[in-house]
């Protein structure tokens, strides 16, 4: 029953592709899609209880499907992002003009490339085999990158061109360490690449092969992770393309591609030891942080600053998976979710931020309050949770894996973090208050979009969800999930 | 199997070298000929391995230098993107990243060391294609150069790559280089050339 399901899951969202390419209209295909995403979410959530109740254990293994805690975890991210970017989508459709496809046909190719785009990240979580997943993100780039340059502008064109390209090159680093990996293992067919087979492997293997083999891997992958410094398309195709698609990319893809390159490490761990792997996954969340932080005090167009800022948030989940201990990944789940709920809510908010203030695309937001409360009180949930103030779970996330760094011992490691996240906290802040009340911005009310009141709607869902997650927070070190993501440990 | 090699690296070169899109599709698809053939001659008679190398180069030496000369054919250029920088400075730049790579590079575990050499090289030279030039078309032939040195490797693999994977891969590609094309399509439309320079606007 449980592999009907996983094999539906992917299934239901292509076959919404395929249908909604038979819509006569826009409004029809909008239609459409809506209806494939609850169902779709619907299925996700099935595998995603499935998985969880299941913990610490494994609900279903097999050669090329999986379905254990880590899967639950981040099904859940890909499939509450994807809904929700799909309820909000027509709020986009309604005002982007005729775009790369022509007004009259663009609702239906947006649809069609925006459920193979979640029918792979929805996959991602489930794939049991490295290959498998080189090739589903590799099947990610090509739908993405046309939905980044959707709007047909050239700013887009440029995103979506830099995306495909330097995410592609990066892949094929990544595709050349798979094919050292192969060879390391000795062959014997796909299944070979498989994370349990590679795990069995692993004491056997000769650590320097594994190392360059792991080294490629997960560099290549960091160029879709958006990690620094191979993070050059990430602020251009988060804000370029339409906003439920840059909720989709930040909050779900680069968190799914970070969890390949976390199960390769699980995998691969017997034959390389904690050191190398740490050295590894430090040393780019440390960077990330570093890169990061001084484009949040530079003033940055809405969008353009929630990139930057997934970019230190990628540094900070790198961070956890580095240290490793069973409080460090706590924290990084906290992250995770915490993480996907605020810069969602971030995105969506663009939509009725460019309707009230187009200027807003350009330059750093100003004064947002004055003209309107709901779309300032979205932009406050959101970037008030990503700065981490307290009670936001990313706050208490921060601190669960800081903590966990001092206690393994990497106290410079947890300190020039802290450090970077206080500078990263003064930058949001800052840009925060004048967003909301400074300069001299658009003045009046005006008519405020029907997208302004979702927002609304969509912000006091967020807080209550967020705190919802402050207060579980306190309750996942030690428990089944975390022991399921630590191999038993917590 | 080093002369191969030898001529795959050369061809490499050579796309950063020409200056016409036309001329470096040649030259890539000659690379997708001679990695075709390798592939068949070390699968050893073994009918449906020898059938998906067929596949395999049938795609890589024909169908996909074909979709890059149609997508060329939609994106004339009045004159030829002037390259910034000349074919010498280009190819000592080339030399130099591939020598240090190669040089930097520690043994894979595969028995063949030329073709280790080999695709390091070939995706040194890819990334240095999309790095030097600025025509999207040469650009993405600069991915199809490195995505060459990872055939290269996987071929000498003892036993082979699984042919899943392999046809999985090219799936893949053809996607990327069918999605690059309208690109390069849309970006000649909008800015009345391929040039990719033109279209430096995003910066912080």
């Amino acid at each position: 029953m449980t592999e009907a399901i996983l094999i539906a899951l992917p299934a239901v969202p292509v076959a919404t592709a395929g249908l909604v390419l038979l819509a006569p209209s826009g409004r029809v295909a909008d239609r459409i899609a809506l209806g494939g995403a609850n169902v779709t979410a619907a299925v996700a959530t099935t595998l995603v209880v499935l998985a969880l109740t299941a913990a610490p254990g494994v609900e279903v293994t097999g050669d090329w499907l999986q379905l254990d805690v880590a899967s639950g975890v981040f099904l859940a991210l890909a499939a509450a992002v994807g809904l929700v970017g799909a309820i909000v989508s027509p709020a986009y459709l309604r005002h982007a003009g005729r775009g790369w496809f022509g007004e009259r046909r663009s609702h239906v190719y947006y649809y069609a490339a925006f459920n193979l785009f979640w029918a792979a990240l929805l996959t991602l979580p489930l794939v049991a085999n490295l290959a498998l997943a080189w090739l589903l993100i590799e099947g990610t780039t090509a739908a993405s990158a046309l939905l980044v340059s959707f709007s047909g502008k050239r700013s887009a064109l440029e995103a979506g061109w830099k995306y495909l390209v330097l995410t592609t090159l990066g892949l094929g680093v990544a595709l050349l360490g798979i094919v050292v990996l192969y060879a390391a293992v000795g062959g014997g067919g796909p299944g070979a690449l498989g994370w349990d087979a590679l795990a069995a492997a692993a004491p056997s293997l000769r650590r320097q092969t594994t190392l360059y083999a792991f080294v490629l891997v997960v560099v290549g992958l960091a160029a879709k992770i958006g990690w620094a410094p191979v993070h050059n398309w990430l602020p251009d195709a988060h804000s370029e393309a339409p906003a439920p698609i840059s909720a989709l990319l930040s909050a779900a893809l680069l968190p799914i591609v970070l969890l390949i390159a976390w199960r390769t490490e699980l995998a691969l761990a017997p034959a390389l030891g904690q050191t190398a792997i740490r050295e590894v996954f430090l040393g780019f969340g440390l960077l990330s942080l570093a890169v990061s932080v001084p484009f949040l005090w530079r003033p940055l167009p809405w969008k353009r600053l929630l990139a930057y800022s997934s970019l230190e948030h990628m540094g900070i989940l790198a961070l956890g998976i580095g240290i490793g201990t069973p409080l460090a990944i706590a924290g990084v789940v906290v992250h995770l979710a915490g993480h996907a709920i605020a810069k969602s809510l971030g995105f969506f908010t663009a939509i009725p931020l460019l309707r009230q203030d187009p200027w807003a695309a350009r330059r750093a937001a100003r004064g947002v309050a004055r003209f309107s409360s709901s779309t300032a009180g979205a932009m406050a949930v959101s970037l008030a949770s990503l700065a981490a103030l307290p009670p936001s779970p990313l706050f208490v996330s921060e601190v669960m894996v800081l903590l966990a760094g001092i206690d393994a011992g990497l106290l410079g490691v947890s300190a020039s973090a802290a450090v970077l996240l206080a500078l990263g906290f003064l930058g949001l802040s800052h840009a925060l208050l004048e967003g909301l009340f400074g300069g001299r911005g658009k003045r009046g009310t005006g008519p405020s979009p029907r997208s302004a009141r979702a927002v609304a709607g969509l912000s006091a869902f967020a807080v209550v969800a967020l705190l919802a997650l402050t207060a579980a927070a306190f309750a996942l070190p030690g428990s089944d999930l975390v022991r399921g993501l630590t191999g038993g440990a917590a | 199997m080093s002369a191969a090699v030898a001529a795959l690296v050369a061809l490499g070169f050579g796309v950063i070298a020409v200056r016409r899109r036309s001329h470096a599709t040649v030259l890539v698809a000659l690379q997708g000929l001679i990695l075709g053939v390798t592939a068949i001659s070390r699968e050893g008679g073994e009918s449906g391995a020898m059938a998906v190398a067929g596949a395999i180069l049938i795609i890589r030496a024909a169908a996909i230098p074909l979709l890059l000369l149609l997508a060329r054919r939609r994106t004339p250029e009045r004159t030829l993107v002037a390259p910034t920088t000349s074919v010498a400075t280009r190819l000592l730049v080339a030399t130099a990243v591939v020598l240090v790579a190669v040089a930097a590079t520690p043994p894979l575990g595969i028995a063949d060391r030329v073709a280790e050499h080999g695709a390091v090289a070939l995706v040194c030279l890819g990334i240095a294609t999309v790095v030097v030039r600025r025509p999207a078309l040469l650009q993405l032939l600069g991915i199809l150069v490195a995505e060459n040195g990872v055939y290269l490797l996987a071929i000498a693999v003892s036993g082979g790559v699984p042919a899943a994977i392999e046809l999985g891969v090219l799936f893949d590609l053809v996607l990327v280089v069918t999605v690059a094309g309208a690109f390069a399509g849309k970006i000649h439309e909008r800015v009345g050339s391929g040039d990719t320079d033109l279209l430096r606007g995003l910066r912080d």
